[in-house]
């Protein structure tokens, strides 16, 4: 077959049925993959739940309709007997080093921190990305790993006070320490740290704070 | 040119990375780690194949005053469903490559290959440019994450092998990905000018 000549009717004509093709085929994707793309941020949202409030708790539970607020959304978790267990908050603080830093924090019902999971995240990879492992009790698993290092190599791990699971904002100071603070920053990366602790004192006062403003909280909703 | 000598063509003599120079912009950004080196010259090799495939298929259809924008339209398509597939059935890799996947529609080894060669070449030479396109540049991608994770890192793949304080941490920001590209292509380019002597 010849080449088609570059006149202008030619050229409008090709553009077009290829742009038309494109956004047809591309419409026709994001139908098919809408769906499961829903589910799958869903699931995330409900597993993050369920692992900053329970951790590894294994108990039934039922989780309140999310109540968004002033750029918060807030998950009330209650046992099988209508009692509280604890509020799951999404906060998301926008200076982070790679831009917004989205966390969830789950508090119990006095304000201490059962746990954390970062959802999203655009910090650097190998530094302030560890964020969704530093600021919790190292795992079994990572202390071996980190061990075998350590032992072959006769270098020291890193200790320090990076766990902020059971403090409470209300009573702890969450800032890192170069700030006065009782948590120690990941290494090389305190603008990731302090984005990160900004989210959760920012949780903890919405949660909080909201209970002394309005006298419904998204801590005691369900009474 | 046969379609194997095709293939080994892209891999080595005209390799993306380390030959062409083409493609910096995601090479540098993306290969903090080998994991993501490698994850992002997968995704790229599959744009490349189709593209490659669909441009070769309507070379003659597409009249040469408008072929620019029409390459850069099919690829972005390609792009966008590659995006839209990985959220929807792979959302782990697309939690770590995300930000990169429409990196690829700028990626001007895309644009070259189906300019250099499926404009020219039929379909099933095509489609094997691709691939060996591909592969050099995933190679390519790894290598020069695996030597920036584990400098600065300590970790291969994900595993840590040296400890926490032997880490540079240079290698895995910015000016790391430089001098790492630079030592490689130096390292690679020695052993092609020894063999041609």
């Amino acid at each position: 077959m010849k080449k088609l000549q570059s006149n202008i009717l030619n050229m409008a004509l090709m553009l077009t049925v290829i742009a038309i093709v494109a956004a047809g085929l591309l419409a026709w994707v994001n139908n098919v993959t809408s769906g499961p793309i829903e589910e799958i941020n869903n699931l995330a949202i409900e597993n993050g739940i369920k692992s900053v409030i329970l951790g590894d708790r294994d108990i039934q539970f039922t989780v309140d309709p999310p109540v968004e607020r002033d750029g918060f959304v807030f998950h009330s978790v209650n046992d099988m007997n209508g009692n509280l267990i604890g509020t799951a908050v999404e906060s998301t603080d926008r200076n982070g080093f790679g831009g917004a830093l989205k966390v969830m924090v789950g508090f119990d019902p006095e304000g201490v921190i059962l746990g954390y999971t970062v959802l999203e995240h655009s910090e650097t990879p190998g530094l302030g990305a560890q964020a969704d492992d530093w600021f919790r009790q190292a795992s079994a698993e990572a202390k071996e790993q980190s061990g075998v290092a350590d032992v072959i190599l006769g270098a020291p791990g890193n200790p320090g006070n990076h766990n902020i699971i059971g403090l409470n904002p209300g009573n702890n100071l969450l800032t890192v320490s170069k700030d006065g603070g009782e948590v120690d920053a990941i290494t090389a990366s305190t603008i990731t740290s302090r984005a990160f602790l900004r989210s959760v004192n920012a949780a903890y006062k919405a949660v909080f704070g909201y209970t002394a403003a309005d006298g419904v909280s998204g801590a005691s909703s369900q009474n | 040119m046969s379609y194997f000598k095709t293939i080994v063509n892209g891999i080595v003599k005209e390799n993306p990375t380390f030959v062409l120079l083409l493609g910096m912009c995601p090479t540098l950004a993306t290969t903090t780690s080998a994991v993501n080196g490698l994850g992002m010259g997968v995704a790229t090799m599959f744009v490349l194949i189709c593209s490659n495939t669909f441009i070769s298929l309507l070379k003659n259809l597409i009249p040469d005053g408008v072929r620019i924008p029409c390459y850069i339209v099919v690829i972005a398509s390609f792009v966008t469903i590659l995006q839209m597939v990985m959220q929807a059935y792979v959302p782990d890799l697309y939690k770590t490559l995300g930000i990169f996947i429409p990196l690829i529609v700028v990626n001007c080894i895309i644009l070259g290959r189906a300019e250099a060669f499926a404009a020219k070449n039929n379909v099933l030479a095509s489609v094997c440019d691709g691939v060996g396109i591909g592969i050099g540049f995933t190679l390519a991608l790894t290598l020069l994450g695996f030597v920036r994770e584990l400098l600065g890192n300590g970790a291969v793949f994900g595993y840590r092998i040296l400890p926490e304080s032997m880490n540079m941490l240079v290698f895995v920001l910015a000016p790391g990905a430089f001098i790492t590209l630079g030592l490689l292509m130096a390292i690679v380019n020695s052993i092609k000018n020894r063999k041609a002597e």
